[in-house]
C-alpha cells in the first residue's frame, strides 16, 4: 500500500504555488497509465447490449430480463466515452489515439449523441462548471434528491432547456456542423424505433432502448451531474465540485463519490480517482473543498 | 432547408406518438391479453393514444 505523500500538519506552513506543486505531483502520479479497465468495460458493455437483441428477438431469453440487462448497460455507456473526451486512453497524436476514439464513438451513439458533440459540450462543462449561463449542465442543479430526479425528466420533455443549452454551446464554438450531427443522430434514432416498431418488434425496441436509455439517463445525470455539483455549490476551482458519501456505495454511483478529483485534474482514469483522492485529501481539507468522506 | 428542419423538430412528438407509441401500446395490449376499450382494435386504440398524446405533446411542449 502507497503511503500518503500528503501530511496535514506540515500543509499549513505551504504556499499557494507548493500546494498546487504537492497536488499536481499526486495527480501524475495516478496518471499516464493505460486504463484497461474502461476499454474492456466499453467493448464488453457494448457486446451484451447488442447480444441481448438477437437472444430476445430469438426468444432465449425474456423480455423482462432484456429489460433490466438494457438498462444496466445503457448506464454504464457514458463512463467509457467520458474518459475517451478526456483523451485519457490515447491523446491526439500517441500511438493509442485511435482506440480513444474508437471508444468514444462506438459508445456514445448508444445514447443517441454523437461522440465529439459529447465531448465539446463537456469540455464546456468543465471550463465553466456551475455558471449560470454557460454550464451546459446547470438544468442538472436542483435543491435535493427527488427533486433532481424530477428535474432531469422535465429537462428531457421537447420544451426542457438542457437541449438548447447544448446547442448553444455548440453555436459559441463555431460548430454548426455538430448542431445537424446532433440533430441527424436524434432523427436517425426515431427512424430505427419507428422500423422496428412496424416491423413487429415494437416491444422489443421500447424495453431494449427507449426506455433503458431514458431510465439511465436520469440515474448518469443524478450521479455524475447533481451528486457532485449541487446543491449550494459556487463556482471556482475548488468550490464547484464536492466528495460526497454516496448512500448506494462507490460503485452503483459510478465513482462519483471522487468526482472532484476529476475535475481538478480530467486527465486522471475514473478508476484511479478514489486512490487519488486519498492521497490529495489533506490538500483538498488545506484548499476548503468540501468534503464529506 | 432551416425552415423544413425547424418544422420537423417540432413536429417530432406527434411523429414518435403515431411511428412509436402507437405500435407499442398496440403490442403491449396484445402481449397482455387486454382488448382495447369501445370495441376498437389494438392497433386502432393505439394510434389514437399516441396521437393524441403525440398531439398534445406537440403543442403544450410537454409529455407529462
Amino acid at each position: 500500500m502507497n503511503a500518503p505523500a500528503t501530511n496535514p500538519a506540515d500543509l499549513s506552513a505551504l504556499s499557494d504555488a507548493e500546494l498546487r506543486k504537492l497536488e499536481n505531483k499526486i495527480a501524475r502520479k495516478h496518471s499516464g497509465m493505460f486504463p484497461w479497465g474502461i476499454v474492456t468495460w466499453a467493448f464488453g458493455n457494448l457486446a451484451v447490449w447488442l447480444a441481448l437483441w438477437p437472444l430476445v428477438i430469438l426468444e432465449v431469453i425474456p423480455l423482462w430480463l432484456s429489460f433490466i440487462v438494457a438498462t444496466v448497460n445503457i448506464a454504464l455507456v457514458y463512463l467509457p466515452t467520458h474518459d475517451a473526451q478526456h483523451h485519457i486512453i490515447g491523446r491526439p497524436g500517441q500511438k493509442l489515439y485511435w482506440l480513444n476514439e474508437l471508444v468514444g464513438h462506438a459508445t456514445s451513439w448508444v445514447m443517441v449523441y454523437p461522440y465529439e458533440v459529447l465531448r465539446v459540450t463537456h469540455m464546456d462543462h468543465h471550463r465553466h462548471t456551475n455558471d449560470p449561463d454557460l454550464d451546459v449542465d446547470i438544468t442538472s442543479h436542483a435543491d435535493n434528491a427527488w427533486s433532481a430526479i424530477w428535474k432531469t425528466i422535465r429537462q428531457r420533455q421537447p420544451n426542457g432547456k438542457r437541449s438548447g443549452d447544448y446547442l448553444r454551446c455548440l453555436d459559441r464554438h463555431g460548430r454548426q456542423d455538430l448542431i445537424l450531427l446532433a440533430i441527424g443522430y436524434r432523427l436517425g434514432f426515431y427512424a430505427i424505433l419507428i422500423a422496428l416498431a412496424w416491423n413487429g418488434l415494437a416491444l422489443e425496441a421500447f424495453f431494449l432502448w427507449w426506455l433503458p436509455y431514458q431510465i439511465a439517463i436520469t440515474y448518469i445525470l443524478f450521479f455524475l451531474s447533481w451528486a457532485p455539483h449541487s446543491p449550494g455549490m459556487g463556482q471556482g476551482r475548488y468550490r464547484d465540485t464536492k466528495n460526497w458519501r454516496s448512500k448506494v456505495g462507490n460503485i452503483l454511483s459510478m465513482g462519483m463519490q471522487y468526482h472532484v478529483v476529476h475535475h481538478l485534474h480530467p486527465y486522471i482514469p475514473l478508476m484511479r480517482t478514489p486512490a487519488a483522492y486519498r492521497e490529495m485529501k489533506p490538500i483538498l481539507e488545506a484548499r476548503g473543498v468540501q468534503l464529506e468522506m | 432547408m432551416q425552415k423544413a428542419l425547424k418544422a420537423l423538430l417540432w413536429l417530432l412528438p406527434l411523429i414518435f406518438g403515431v411511428g412509436f407509441l402507437a405500435p407499442v401500446i398496440a403490442e403491449g395490449l396484445v402481449a397482455a391479453g387486454i382488448a382495447a376499450p369501445f370495441g376498437l382494435g389494438a392497433l386502432t386504440f393505439g394510434l389514437l393514444v399516441g396521437g393524441v398524446w403525440g398531439a398534445f405533446a406537440t403543442v403544450t411542449g410537454r409529455w407529462i
